[in-house]
């Protein structure tokens, strides 16, 4: 009789562990693919043209649940000091604390906090997007969605492009008037399922 | 971009707002206490650095997030709780300096504090490089706050005072040169305070052994200024350090052939001495900026 209890909540809880794992499973997660994404920027000179410039190295992670989309989730990393506007001089000045101050903050965060499905394959995705040390709430409209297997890997790529202003996130407004206030970043990134 | 003019109405605003402060608050020579008249000279550095920083609008916000703002909200503000206590209470010497040389050690840490060097993230260094620089660099600063403090007891201070904003003045400058713009701002309105405080008790005539509080809060601003620039800017080691130990120039006065000068060419000799080395490292300074920012402000092509 006791052996028979012990066996019935050992497969009960056999049976609540594989529901578990069968719903986490239902969120493919995916690897953010350095060599396929780009994260770039521009922002005004003298308020009379652009300088463009991007991050070489970020990393990240998300995941999509198809059948639930609130409970798909995006998070990336940027390293500041891979800032790189084809001109050295500038990228240094760029890391000093009038500017990025990289070595006080490092890297440009976000981590999304909900997510909803949108029309067309996206995901209108809100998170805190953390520059400089300040921590904002933005809303990224990603774009795309489309799959594709390649050598074996699942692969899921989108676009997203956001319009910050520097003022907001503590750069120094001093700093501001040769670079504009604000900065159009453009992402679009590729992730390979893990 | 910087403003000199905006720049020399934020030094005389500090040097002014200081002077007044001593002048208002600091009392005669006959009639001021040594004790009154450190905190008049305390209280007149905090008033020209907020009018001067005021007027410069620094970057400094609350609770601080990077090494400027700790500088001017926890290292500034400790440096003078300390010489405060020194100042009102009879502690015992060996106290003080005990306060002193901990807060000396601890500076470098606290300006550190989150960055890459220190963060718990995989830091930049281990924890023996970072034990290492903020020791060496704490026991620099303890080193040069203790020789200046003693030389004020032992021959006047006003001299000092002018000696260590002419320093901070030229450490300001490199560190703005080095292209950290706002890091040497916070500089200027410390020099001007310094030079107010010092023009101010000097037509008071106060004497010699109120300045410790003054001198040890400068050194400090000094320190911090020259460390973020190095640390977070690109101001070198080397500069950082030649500026930083220039104030101890002014031993050479204390030196026998100089022994009966007159107060005034003893101090005269003091600033020259100082001001040498300061001129050589901004001449220097400017040279790296006119080669690698001004093509890039000017939007001239570099070859490298």
């Amino acid at each position: 009789m006791r052996r028979s209890v012990t066996m019935s909540i050992v497969t009960a809880l056999a049976g609540m562990l594989f529901c578990a794992v069968g719903a986490a499973r239902a969120a493919d997660e995916y690897a953010f693919d350095p060599v396929h994404s780009s994260i770039s920027f521009k922002a005004r000179h003298l308020d009379i043209s652009w300088i463009h410039g991007r991050f070489n190295e970020a990393d990240g992670k998300f995941a999509i649940d198809k059948k639930d989309p609130s409970k798909s989730w995006f998070q990336f990393s940027i390293k500041v000091d891979s800032v790189d506007t084809a001109n050295k001089t500038r990228d240094e000045h760029l890391l000093q604390p009038d500017y990025f101050d990289s070595k006080q903050f490092p890297t440009i965060d976000f981590k999304s906090t909900s997510v909803k499905a949108v029309k067309g394959g996206g995901y209108e995705v809100t998170g805190d997007f953390t520059m400089h040390g300040e921590t904002k709430q933005v809303t990224l409209t990603l774009d795309g969605g489309k799959e594709a297997e390649f050598m074996g890997t699942k692969r899921v790529g989108f676009s997203t492009q956001l319009s910050l202003k520097r003022s907001d996130f503590g750069f120094d407004k001093k700093q501001i008037g040769l670079i504009g206030d604000e900065a159009l970043i453009y992402i679009d990134f590729e992730g390979a399922r893990k | 971009m910087p403003d000199p003019f905006e720049y020399l109405l934020a030094s005389t605003f500090a040097a002014g707002a200081a002077a007044i402060v001593v002048v208002a608050c600091g009392g005669t020579a006959a009639a001021a206490s040594a004790a009154r008249t450190r905190m008049a000279l305390l209280a007149a550095l905090a008033v020209g650095f907020a009018v001067g920083g005021f007027w410069l609008r620094l970057p400094v916000s609350l609770p601080p997030t990077n090494a400027l703002g700790r500088l001017a909200c926890i290292v500034l503000p400790l440096a003078s709780g300390i010489e405060v206590a020194a100042g009102c209470w009879t502690v015992a010497r060996r106290y003080v300096w005990c306060l002193r040389l901990a807060l000396a050690l601890a500076s470098g840490r606290v300006l550190l504090h989150a960055s890459v060097y220190v963060s718990a993230d995989k830091p930049a260094w281990s924890a023996w490089q970072a034990a290492i620089v903020v020791l060496l660099s704490g026991a620099l600063l303890a080193l040069v706050w203790s020789l200046l403090v003693s030389l004020s007891r032992r021959s006047g201070g006003v001299s000092l005072l002018l000696a260590l904003a002419e320093t901070t003045l030229g450490g300001g400058l490199a560190v703005m040169l080095a292209g950290y713009l706002a890091g040497g701002e916070a500089a200027l309105p410390v020099a001007g305070a310094l030079v107010g405080c010092g023009v101010a008790s000097g037509m008071r005539r106060f004497s010699s052994g109120w300045f410790d509080g003054a001198l040890g809060l400068g050194v400090v601003a000094l320190f911090g200024v020259l460390f973020i620039g190095h640390f977070f800017g690109r101001l070198s080691g080397g500069r950082a350090l030649a500026i930083f130990l220039t104030p101890l120039l002014c031993w050479a006065t204390e030196l026998p052939i100089f022994a009966r000068q007159p107060a005034w060419r003893a101090a005269a000799l003091r600033l020259s001495l100082v001001a040498f080395p300061l001129i050589v490292v901004l001449v220097l300074a400017k040279h790296d900026f006119d080669r690698d920012t001004l093509p890039l402000l000017a939007g001239m092509r570099i070859d490298s």
